[in-house]
């Protein structure tokens, strides 16, 4: 698993690192047991502070997705693929809805917002 | 053991300045950068933690152990690094290692040597030849050579070039991997901060002002930027010091979320560097201190 | 202890090729000395230069952040005093025999004994005095000691031999006895006296 940091995004580095492994995590490249670097490993590798690996850990082990066992590390935990899967499907409901009444406010026609959408998407 | 350091209400008079009641803790397994201005006491509370001074008032444990009865056991879990060259000049390293080695029961000579080719370190040069840097680079080796659960280092990196700093970091980081150790940090080339530190004390006039990990200075600590006119007495109060100029105000605030939450659009938010946070502090201090 | 000790060895190391020729040239040079004279040269120049290193701050710096208590450092100069002059004495003692050169025990005791006076006197005034003074004190009073050396020689020559030849004469058990008594106290309170400076100088 390759994990990128940029010390120059407005995004926190600790929020970067959990977003990076709920990502891997999503699109099946880390499974169910695989076993994560250890905290300190990661901040070695990363050249950033061990707290702020900690801190990512425990976020991601507070949602969830992994486990922490004394002395042995973290591993990924049981995911329930279908259940995240649903969640984020209403998540992306409830934004296109704003999206569609956005739109209806200022009258922009369905055909041309299926055509941002398609050019946003294509991006 | 959570604390490694321990300072307890520590008071010490000196003729330049003085320590009052200071009350500090040092997490055990990480790393604190200690900083502040020149003279603000980061070296006095570190000889108060290596004992080379005692406080007149207050207590100071080191793994949990007092001086006046565990001075050897704690010295020997010490390794240290101080901004002056403090082995005999006239000596080698070879010799000065000779007297360094058999004070500790965990010497590592092959660890020794280990950094020492690491660090390219001449052993048959007497210390006086060595430059600024190599000087530190002998400190450092011989700091981490005998499996020190702490190691206490008084601006480590100065007089090191960016590289040499760098390749530094490393070694910190990669010590501090089994989580066994603690580091203890002075420095005011705060940017050695930024990459290793996860706790950060900010000290001044003998007085910490800042004691937390570094993420939760990144959340609460901002630099804000924006229009006069938005100040008055109600939004002043969210501000540790304020900067006017004709064109805007720049300020330090530690509240950064209600910052948001009350100018939102209208100013420019951005996370506050250490260079910063102890800029502004101290400018806050000489304004009502 | 043992190592603090041994640490005079080391950073002496290039200044101990000196010690024999130094000897030497007392030997050959100071043939109108009295031979405890050269003793007590002898001595004191290893624990004296020894000393001379330890007055810096940085040196205190580095000796008090090491596993070493204040009550140790101070107890390995004082033993170390003595165990170095031994072994300086032993040398010249040596060197005496080897170039016939006469002398007797008494030479050595007394020669011993005065060391360890001057010891006794300049230690705890070295840890009073402030970092960098030492070098010049020294000098100083190795000045005033060459300068002072020939009429203090005829001093002793004069009255200080016949008090030896008194010893030597009399010499019952007791006046050794109550010699080295006296010796010892002091030395035991210039170590009390150091001990108490010490345990409170800051660095």
């Amino acid at each position: 698993m390759q994990i990128i940091i940029s010390n120059s995004s407005k995004e926190p580095i600790y929020e970067q690192i959990l977003k990076q492994i709920q990502t891997a995590i999503l699109s099946g490249e880390l499974a169910e047991g695989d076993a994560l670097p250890s905290i300190r490993q990661l901040a070695k590798d990363l050249k950033i502070s061990v707290i702020t690996t900690k801190r990512a850990y425990e976020e991601l082990e507070k949602a969830g997705f992994i486990y922490s066992i004394v002395g042995k590390g973290s591993f990924i935990a049981e995911q329930n693929l279908e259940v995240i899967r649903e969640k984020k499907l209403r998540v992306i409901e409830e934004q296109l809805s704003a999206v569609i009444s956005n739109s209806k406010e200022i009258g922009l026609p369905y055909e041309e917002l299926q055509e941002l959408l398609k050019l946003l998407y294509e991006e | 053991m959570e604390n490694v350091i321990e300072l307890h209400d520590v008071s010490k008079s000196l003729k330049a300045f003085t320590i009052h009641n200071m009350d500090l803790q040092i997490k055990q397994g990480y790393v604190t950068g200690f900083i502040g201005a020149n003279g603000a006491g980061k070296s006095t509370t570190m000889k108060l933690i290596m004992n080379l001074l005692q406080p007149d008032n207050g207590e100071i444990n080191v793994f949990g152990l007092d001086y006046a009865s565990h001075e050897k056991e704690i010295k020997n879990r010490i390794g240290f690094v101080y901004d002056s060259n403090i082995f005999y000049e006239s000596l080698n390293l070879k010799d000065i290692s000779r007297i360094i080695a058999p004070a500790y029961t965990h010497w590592d000579q092959q660890q020794f040597k280990a950094y020492v080719n690491q660090f390219d370190l001449p052993l048959n040069k007497p210390m006086k030849k060595f430059s600024k840097g190599m000087q530190m680079k002998a400190s450092i080796a011989m700091a981490l050579s005998h499996d020190a659960e702490l190691i206490v280092m008084d601006e480590p990196t100065a007089g090191l070039d960016p590289t040499s700093r760098r390749e530094l970091l490393d070694i910190f980081q990669e010590v501090m991997v089994d989580g066994k150790r603690t580091i203890l940090f002075s420095t005011h080339i705060t940017s050695d901060l930024d990459r290793i530190a996860d706790f950060i004390v900010l000290i001044d006039e003998g007085e910490i002002l800042i004691d937390k990990p570094v993420y939760e200075l990144q959340e609460q600590y901002a630099v804000v930027k924006g229009s006069n006119e938005l100040l008055d007495a109600d939004t002043e109060v969210y501000f540790i010091k304020i900067e006017r100029s004709p064109n805007g105000f720049q300020a330090l605030t530690k509240e950064a979320a209600k910052v948001r939450g009350v100018f939102g659009k209208h100013v420019v938010i951005e996370e506050a560097s250490l260079e910063e946070i102890m800029f502004y502090m101290k400018g806050a201090r000489n304004l009502y201190g | 202890m043992a190592n603090l000790i041994r640490r005079d060895l080391i950073i002496q190391k290039y200044q101990l090729y000196l010690f024999i020729p130094f000897i030497l040239f007392f030997i050959f040079a100071g043939s109108h000395m009295s031979a405890f004279f050269i003793f007590v040269f002898a001595g004191f120049f290893i624990p004296i230069n020894a000393y001379s290193y330890d007055e810096k701050v940085e040196t205190n710096i580095l000796l008090n952040s090491l596993p070493y208590t204040r009550t140790q450092i101070i107890a390995s100069r004082y033993i170390g005093a003595i165990f170095y002059m031994a072994v300086s004495i032993v040398i010249t003692t040596a060197l005496f025999y080897v170039f016939n050169r006469p002398f007797t025990w008494a030479d050595i005791a007394i020669g011993a004994g005065i060391t360890l006076t001057l010891f006794s006197f300049s230690f705890p005034l070295f840890y009073l005095l402030k970092p960098g003074n030492i070098g010049t004190a020294v000098t100083i009073g190795f000045i005033l000691f060459v300068v002072l050396s020939g009429p203090t020689v005829m001093f002793f020559e004069e009255y200080l031999t016949p008090v030896v030849d008194f010893l030597m004469n009399v010499s019952s058990f007791a006046i050794y006895l109550s010699g080295a008594g006296i010796i010892t106290a002091l030395y035991a309170i210039s170590w009390i006296i150091s001990q108490i400076i010490y345990q409170r100088k800051t660095f």
